[in-house]
């Protein structure tokens, strides 16, 4: 139960950890893509910039230049107009561009030298146009054709084109990796939410199955404590019987102990009675005694005398065997109960040899039935168990029939087996199933010798390896001895 | 000890033959001279008492007063008393029970079968002999049915 909770816990962390790791993981890459598509996108904006900037300038160059040279060629002040404005945007172009090559290493380099080149170009016009506004045109035109200015205007050009071409890649390149970003975090967002429905699936199954442990503990619980309550009851009646039984023990230890006690108190009594009837004869020294005074001491000594001593005998031996019989009983409690496991078959047909003798003088038989239910338990106890119920079928068979001996065995539930010993004998009265097994009880004819011990050492046995034994009979038709024993010994409690 | 008319018989049970011989002797000495016939266990008793049929026909016409020991090696002195006094024959025959046990339940179940007297025998044998003496001078007085 406790590991389970524990082992429970622990999965159900792990579960949370990894998905929240999971969710970690997918804001992170998801915060470094989008700072990484920022990047790609003012790289854009820079790249876009840089190639505006330089088809703008170009632009302007251009128109100051044809500003320039429709000036030269007309000397008309309406072609000046266009050639001034070109100028004044030309700085701001030149400042933009300046901006937006700042900071990016292959576009720097070449900026000075292109500065240079715009300067040196628009001195170029400047003085041009300065000469033809001075009336000396030709001088102008002439300067012009000699291609000074347009050696300085292709170098412009080639640096501008470089730049556009540079920055028509980089652009394409930002745009590429921007895309490939977004793929990427596309990827990382799906293997997050499928690593997500993972774990929750992991995690979800984990809880169930923990309610479902948890339920068929709870079921296990509650079949535990209806059996708990079954055996509680099945104890409580043990333990009344045991005390029952130990009360009507000492009321019969008691009894039988104190009939031969009134006995031999009482033949001391009357020999003392009979000493006093003897004594005048005996010690009369010559008196003459009277005829019944000779007649009671005659009778005295032959036969009060006599009877008084055989009783007193016969009761101290009584008295004797009874503490001997008692004495027995309880070292078979105490003895140490050596559980092993038995093959019952074999058991069986060894007590049964011990008596075939007797049952073949009766014309009799034993019979050992069926399958064997496996029984671990105290070897000697269960002999001796056999040995006096298959020795009672011999001593009070039927002399009507031959004797037939049946032993049959089986489980009876989980813990215990049935063992049947049944015999067609004389059988025993209703009221004395529960009286046979007392100690010195017996029942029916008195014809054979006994003292009453047998059953009640098997019961005392039988109880002692945890079990019992019953008897159903009918009077004339035979009786059956049911032992319930525990089919291991030592998983029986108090044992 | 008289019935209407007739000697009356004393059916002594008791398997110790020492008790027997005992109570016999001191019934005697109480001045007893009716015929006791002692039975050492039950079975024995009642095949007389109540014949081999157990039906009580042969005590129909008998005089009988009943010494019951309780324990005996065969029966239960219970069930012979049980036995007894439901015969519609042999109900009525005085059964004095005559043990060693002094257990209340025993004494009360035994008169609530029926039992006329309940004498625990005293291990103290002058108390014991007493005691079968005054029996014996009861057993004198008394009018059997």
């Amino acid at each position: 139960m406790f590991s389970t909770r524990s082992s429970f816990a622990r999965s159900t962390l792990i579960m949370i950890s990894i998905g929240g790791l999971i969710l970690l993981g997918i804001v992170g890459s998801t915060i470094w893509l989008v700072q990484q598509s920022r990047h790609y996108f003012d790289e854009v904006v820079s790249a876009r910039a840089i190639r505006s900037g330089s088809t703008d300038l170009l632009s302007t160059l251009q128109d100051a230049e044809t500003g320039q040279r429709g000036y030269l060629l007309s000397q008309e002040d309406n072609f000046l107009e266009p050639y001034k404005s070109a100028l004044e945007s030309l700085s701001a172009r030149r400042d933009t561009l300046r901006r937006s090559v700042t900071g990016r290493q292959s576009y720097e380099k070449d900026f000075p030298r292109l500065d240079q080149l715009i300067t040196q170009r628009l001195d170029d016009l400047n003085h041009t146009v300065d000469l033809a506004m001075e009336g000396k045109a030709a001088e102008a035109i002439a300067i012009t054709r000699r291609g000074a200015g347009e050696q300085t205007m292709s170098g412009i050009r080639e640096i501008l084109n470089n730049y556009m071409v540079a920055s028509e890649i980089d652009l394409q390149a930002a745009l590429d990796e921007q895309s490939e970003a977004l793929a990427t975090l596309q990827r990382a967002t799906i293997i997050g939410a499928g690593a997500i429905v993972l774990v929750l699936a992991g995690a979800l199954s984990v809880i169930y199955q923990h309610i479902r442990d948890l339920s068929r503990a709870r079921s296990e619980v509650e079949t535990l404590n209806a059996s708990l309550e079954e055996r509680v009851n099945e104890r409580t009646e043990d333990l009344i019987r045991a005390n029952q039984e130990i009360q009507r023990f000492a009321y019969i230890v008691t009894h039988d102990l104190r009939a031969p006690l009134v006995n031999i108190m009482g033949f001391t009594s009357e020999l003392e009675t009979s000493l006093n009837a003897i004594q005048p004869y005996v010690l009369s020294e010559g008196e003459i005694l009277s005829e019944d005074e000779i007649k009671l001491a005659r009778v005295a000594a032959e036969e009060d005398l006599p009877e008084a001593i055989t009783f007193i005998r016969s009761s101290t031996k009584k008295m004797d065997g009874l503490i001997n019989a008692i004495l027995k009983i309880s070292r078979d409690g105490r003895r140490q109960l050596k559980p092993e496991p038995i093959d019952l078959r074999e058991l069986l047909e060894t007590s049964a040899a011990s008596i075939q003798h007797q049952v073949a003088d009766l014309d009799g038989s034993i019979e050992i039935g069926g399958r064997m239910p496996k029984i671990t338990t105290d070897k000697l106890s269960l002999e001796q168990i056999f040995g006096n119920l298959f020795d009672n079928a011999v001593k009070y068979a039927s002399p009507d029939r031959p004797l037939h001996i049946e032993v049959h065995a089986r489980p009876q539930g989980p813990r215990f087996i049935r063992v049947e010993v049944s015999d067609n004998g004389r059988g025993i009265a209703e009221e004395d199933l529960e009286r046979i097994f007392e100690l010195f009880r017996r029942s029916g004819q008195q014809d054979k010798p006994g003292e009453g011990i047998g059953l009640a050492h098997v019961r005392s046995l039988t109880r002692n390896l945890g079990g019992d034994i019953t008897v159903q009979s009918e009077i004339g038709k035979g009786s059956t001895f049911v032992l319930r024993l525990p089919s291991d010994l030592t998983k029986v409690a108090g044992v | 000890m008289k019935g209407t008319g007739k000697e009356v018989t004393i059916v002594m049970v008791e398997d110790d033959e020492g008790h027997a011989r005992l109570i016999e002797k001191n019934v005697r000495r109480a001045g007893v001279n009716n015929e006791i016939i002692p039975f050492t266990d039950g079975n024995s008793a009642l095949d007389f008492v109540l014949g081999k049929d157990r039906t009580g026909e042969t005590s129909k016409n008998s005089y009988l007063l009943i010494l019951l020991d309780l324990n005996l090696p065969d029966m239960s002195g219970i069930d012979i008393l049980a036995k007894i006094k439901s015969n519609p024959h042999t109900k009525r025959l005085p059964v004095v029970i005559l043990t060693t046990t002094d257990d209340e339940g025993e004494i009360q179940r035994c008169y609530d079968l029926g039992a006329n007297v309940y004498i625990t025998k005293p291990v103290e044998y002058d108390s014991f002999a007493n005691a079968i003496r005054q029996l014996g001078l009861f057993f004198s007085v008394m009018q059997i049915p």
